[in-house]
């Protein structure tokens, strides 16, 4: 074998071995297929990795139970590293190439931004399982969780109320992206409503992976002693900065009772690497915690944690948090769907959407309406206790009606 | 109109609880504690708050035991204390059962029991009441420091009677003076003049933004601060805070600055070595920081596993074995790959980057992606107020004296031995080593250890301070070249130099246009700089 043919042989070999690398499929003869896009590397990847794992879950049950409309589901795992644009070629790939009849994926609202025209342009269908900024409706995302109307606003009206401290004044840190941006937008709208003055907030973000929070923590000491009530901290970074954020305000001794922090993207696997004890009374919003008592909760966290063992995951299998119960609650809409239209063509499916339900684990029975893309969901907030989870510190009645667009954007 | 309320309430708790003293003084402490557990069970904010409140005043009057309240609300705050149906209360904690009324153990309850769900303000009494009782019961123990600084923040809701006799009860003159200070808080708005003015000028004694804000605050308020004598004294004690905290400032950025520095300087170090004396551009040393912290995790593993007892002293005992483990590490890249890439560094540029992509994905298969859990030594967590708003938190302070404790040591072994000397050989001239007959090869290999096992002790300073994943090396490397090519390829104390300044820079550009640009500003910094200067603040002499 000459230099050449070598040469040859090994960029073929490379070729090949690098195509099915970027997407793993299980070709069977009739199935249907659902693409996952959720980072395994990069700064998301310890959080966003699980959910491709908890759509492979919800697809096996659909799969135990002969599939939908007589079809086997089969996921294509991807990863997009964290890096916002491979989101969207790798989107292309899985709609154009694969066909793939549904995308489950994003976490940040920068990567979902980066997929939306692609999933316009082809017409896919894309569920997006995070809580978000809102000012979004495109008809092909289906947006699984709760927009800032009925999350963030009243977790704020709880804080702002007598037992939850009368807050007063408010440090708004987060990443420096579009999520963080538009909710404090909101925020701050929100409040000019309430009557406050500019000067009872201040805002500041960070770079994506920012670790270094002491000059930070500092600045947000002084905020806190300056005159005019009692301050909070509404916390919009994501990724690795929320813990390294946690160690420095539990290093310089803030504690819920002085400072709370309402961390709007905190989350039970946060807390996985920190000692919660000394922040235990910190707040966060979400449609589904942990600690909630329902029976679908109940069995959701069983079949997590077999799953885990049986296909020997990297995650902790107690460990389940909001954005892998809409991950999953996104599977099965979408297979009722599927089945009330007879069809799993995108504008069928879409048109069946009207009047969906499924029981989620979080207890509620989530549904959509023909009006939106939207989930209605149930609301939570939380509290940090020192087993690192959330305490229920509230649930709303019923499932609120989501507002895509806030009045106070 | 709150404060009128609290008062009222107070005034109400007094005169109950005296008409008990008067009827049946041997049962009142019996029926007294029956009536706080009762209402610390119920689920109302106010209920919950005024039975703190008469707890710390029957504690004041000598008539309920200060330990039994320290234990009931310690139970009512860690959520140990249950309550169910009928009036059962149990305090449940690891296993152990027992009367909240006398403290005595009881067997398990086979009722249905919960604590009550504890909000944000009910936490701030338990704190209040909490840190009070210690003061109380245990004056001269190693946690009142802290229990008197946790006070001050709760100075607005602490019982004043308790706080008396916790200032009474105090040994130590320095925290008498601190519980003097949270006193005089309340007492600035006292209608005894003299009263005020002490008050005023106690608070001068404690200079925190708080205490000036509350100065600045009774300044306003005509009525308080009318008299001459009241005015005179804010004016003279805001001055006095006003001084003081710009000095804490002072000292809080140099602080910031300096444990920047320290993190900068360690991630840097061990490029130094690699990149700086070798030339090679090792874009796996983020990934050998990575190594080293999950040594550090084994270590600790190990120590829980086999003595539990020693295990605040793993990140120290961990020290030699990081330092190996990730030395070795490195040898194997060098054996295996870099050596045979000495002649071209683009392939070099290459090969590491691919072993930092193997090394990442090693550890996700071997300990998957979830941050990992360490355990911070009680020598670690927290901080000292030092003065104002000053603190000097331990993880960064370790970090601060774990770096130039590494510095010190490399020198020694570049400067002082014969090794050292051998390195500097080869890096100087290495085909004039060779003739002289220095073993290249060997030199290589042990200074591209040292360069790894540099980066390993690094991994276990930051472990503290950072959040330790697969991918917490990426991080590193971009800040590790860019102070190692400031400093000075090739010189430590240029490798010092540049973090102290990259550092001290960033602290003091971040809080005036943020963090977003503070990172621009200084990427910018040191690209004008190198146009002047491509070759550092300290370009080793010498023939390269």
């Amino acid at each position: 074998m000459n230099r050449r043919k070598f040469l040859k042989a090994t960029a073929a070999l490379g070729g090949a071995l690098a195509m099915p690398s970027l997407i793993k499929s299980a070709q069977a003869a009739d199935s249907v297929k659902l693409g996952c896009l959720f980072s395994s590397s990069g700064t998301m990847a310890n959080i966003e990795g699980r959910l491709s794992a908890v759509v492979k879950m919800a697809a096996d049950e659909l799969n135990a139970k002969g599939g939908v409309l007589g079809k086997k589901v089969d996921v294509l795992v991807t990863d997009p590293a964290s890096d916002w644009p491979l989101y969207a070629q790798l989107g292309r790939q899985l709609l154009q190439q694969e066909k793939a009849a549904a995308l489950f994926g994003c976490w940040t609202s920068v990567s979902r931004k980066s997929v939306l025209p692609v999933v316009e342009q082809s017409n896919g269908l894309l569920f997006y399982p995070l809580h978000f900024e809102g000012e979004e409706n495109s008809k092909n995302v289906v947006y699984m969780n709760s927009p800032p109307a009925s999350s963030v606003l009243p977790a704020l009206e709880y804080l702002m109320s007598k037992d939850g401290g009368e807050a007063k004044r408010f440090y708004m840190l987060g990443s420096d992206y579009v999520w963080p941006r538009t909710i404090n937008k909101i925020c701050k709208g929100f409040w000019k409503s309430k009557g406050f003055a500019e000067t009872a907030w201040k805002e500041e973000y960070v770079p994506f992976g920012f670790s270094n929070f002491q000059t930070i923590v500092n600045n947000i000491r002084k905020f806190a002693a300056e005159p005019g009530g009692q301050p909070i901290i509404v916390l919009t970074v994501v990724g690795s900065s929320i813990p390294d954020f946690f160690k420095e305000i539990i290093n310089q001794g803030i504690k819920a009772t002085d400072i709370p922090v309402l961390g709007l993207d905190v989350l039970e696997a946060d807390l996985e690497g920190l000692d919660t004890a000394p922040m235990v009374g910190h707040l966060n919003c979400w449609a589904y915690l942990q600690n909630v008592e329902a029976p679908a909760n109940a069995a959701f966290k069983t079949n997590w944690a077999n799953y885990v063992t049986k296909n020997s995951l990297p995650y902790k299998k107690d460990t389940i948090i909001d954005p892998m119960v809409s991950a999953y609650d996104g599977v099965h809409m979408w297979a009722l769907a599927c089945e009330k239209a007879k069809s799993t063509e995108v504008d069928a499916v879409r048109a069946a959407f009207d009047g969906v339900s499924f029981d989620c684990p979080s207890g509620y029975k989530i549904s959509m309406s023909g009006e939106n893309n939207y989930v209605k969901r149930g609301v939570f907030i939380g509290s940090v206790n020192d087993q690192q989870a959330f305490d229920i510190l509230w649930k709303s009645e019923d499932t609120p009606k989501p507002v895509p667009f806030s009045p106070y954007a | 109109m709150k404060r009128w309320v609290l008062a009222m309430l107070r005034l109400s708790v007094f005169m109950a609880a005296g008409a008990g003293w008067l009827a049946a003084p041997a049962r009142a402490d019996g029926d007294a504690r029956a009536s706080i557990v009762d209402r610390l069970c119920t689920r109302e904010t106010e209920a919950r708050i005024a039975a703190v409140d008469e707890l710390l005043a029957g504690v004041a009057r000598k008539e309920i035991a200060a330990d039994w309240g320290a234990a009931i609300i310690g139970a009512a705050g860690d959520a140990s204390l249950k309550c169910g149906e009928g009036g059962v209360r149990v305090i449940a904690k690891s296993g152990r059962f027992r009367d909240p009324l006398t403290l005595a153990d009881v067997s398990e309850s086979s009722a249905k029991l919960a604590a009550p769900f504890v909000n944000l303000r009910v936490r701030a009494a338990y704190e209040m009441a909490g840190g009070l009782l210690l003061l109380i019961t245990a004056p001269a123990s190693p946690l009142a420091a802290k229990a008197a600084d946790d006070l001050q923040k709760h100075a607005g809701i602490a019982n004043l009677d308790a706080l008396q006799m916790a200032v009474e009860a105090q040994p130590s003159p320095d925290l008498a003076g601190r519980l003097q200070a949270i006193a005089a808080f309340r007492a600035l708005r006292h209608p005894d003049l003299e009263r005020r003015i002490a008050a005023i000028g106690k608070l001068a004694d404690d200079p925190t933004e708080r205490n000036r804000t509350a100065l600045l605050d009774l300044q306003g308020d005509k009525t308080a601060a009318g008299d001459p004598k009241v005015a005179a004294a804010l004016a003279a004690s805001i001055a006095s805070i006003d001084r003081w905290l710009q000095f804490s400032r002072l000292m809080a950025t140099v602080y910031s600055g300096l444990s920047y520095a320290s993190i900068l300087f360690m991630a840097a170090l061990g490029l130094a070595v690699i990149f700086g004396l070798m030339g090679v551009i090792n874009l796996a040393q983020g990934e050998l920081i990575m190594v080293g912290a999950y040594t550090t995790y084994l270590v600790q593993e190990a120590i829980r596993a086999a003595a539990p007892g020693i295990l605040d002293l793993y990140l120290l005992i961990a020290i030699p074995i990081a330092f190996c483990v990730t030395a070795l590490v490195g040898v194997l890249m060098e054996i295996t790959v870099i050596r045979h890439l000495y002649r071209r560094p683009l392939m070099t540029l290459l090969a590491t980057w691919a072993i930092s992509l193997l090394l990442i994905n090693l550890v996700r298969v071997f300990f998957g992606t979830q941050n990992l859990e360490f355990v911070t030594p009680a020598f670690l967590s927290g901080g000292e107020r030092i003065v104002g708003d000053f603190i000097v938190t331990y993880n960064r302070l370790f970090a601060i004296v774990f770096a130039l404790g590494i510095l010190i040591a490399a020198l020694i072994i570049l400067r002082r031995t014969k090794l050292g000397l051998f390195i500097r050989a080869v890096t100087e001239n290495r085909d004039m080593a060779g003739c002289v007959g220095v073993s290249a090869r060997r030199v290589d290999v042990l200074s591209f250890g040292i360069g790894s096992g540099l980066a390993g002790l690094a991994g276990l300073a930051l472990s503290p301070i950072y959040t330790v994943n697969p991918n917490m090396g990426t991080n590193f490397i971009v800040d590790a070249f860019m102070i190692v090519v400031l400093g000075g390829v090739g010189s430590l104390i240029g490798t010092l130099i540049a973090s102290v300044n990259i550092g001290m820079i960033n602290v003091i550009i971040e809080p005036a246009y943020g963090a977003v640009a503070a990172k621009v500003i200084v990427l910018l910094l040191i690209i004008i700089f190198i146009q002047f200067r491509p070759e550092g603040l300290f370009a080793p002499k010498g023939r390269r």
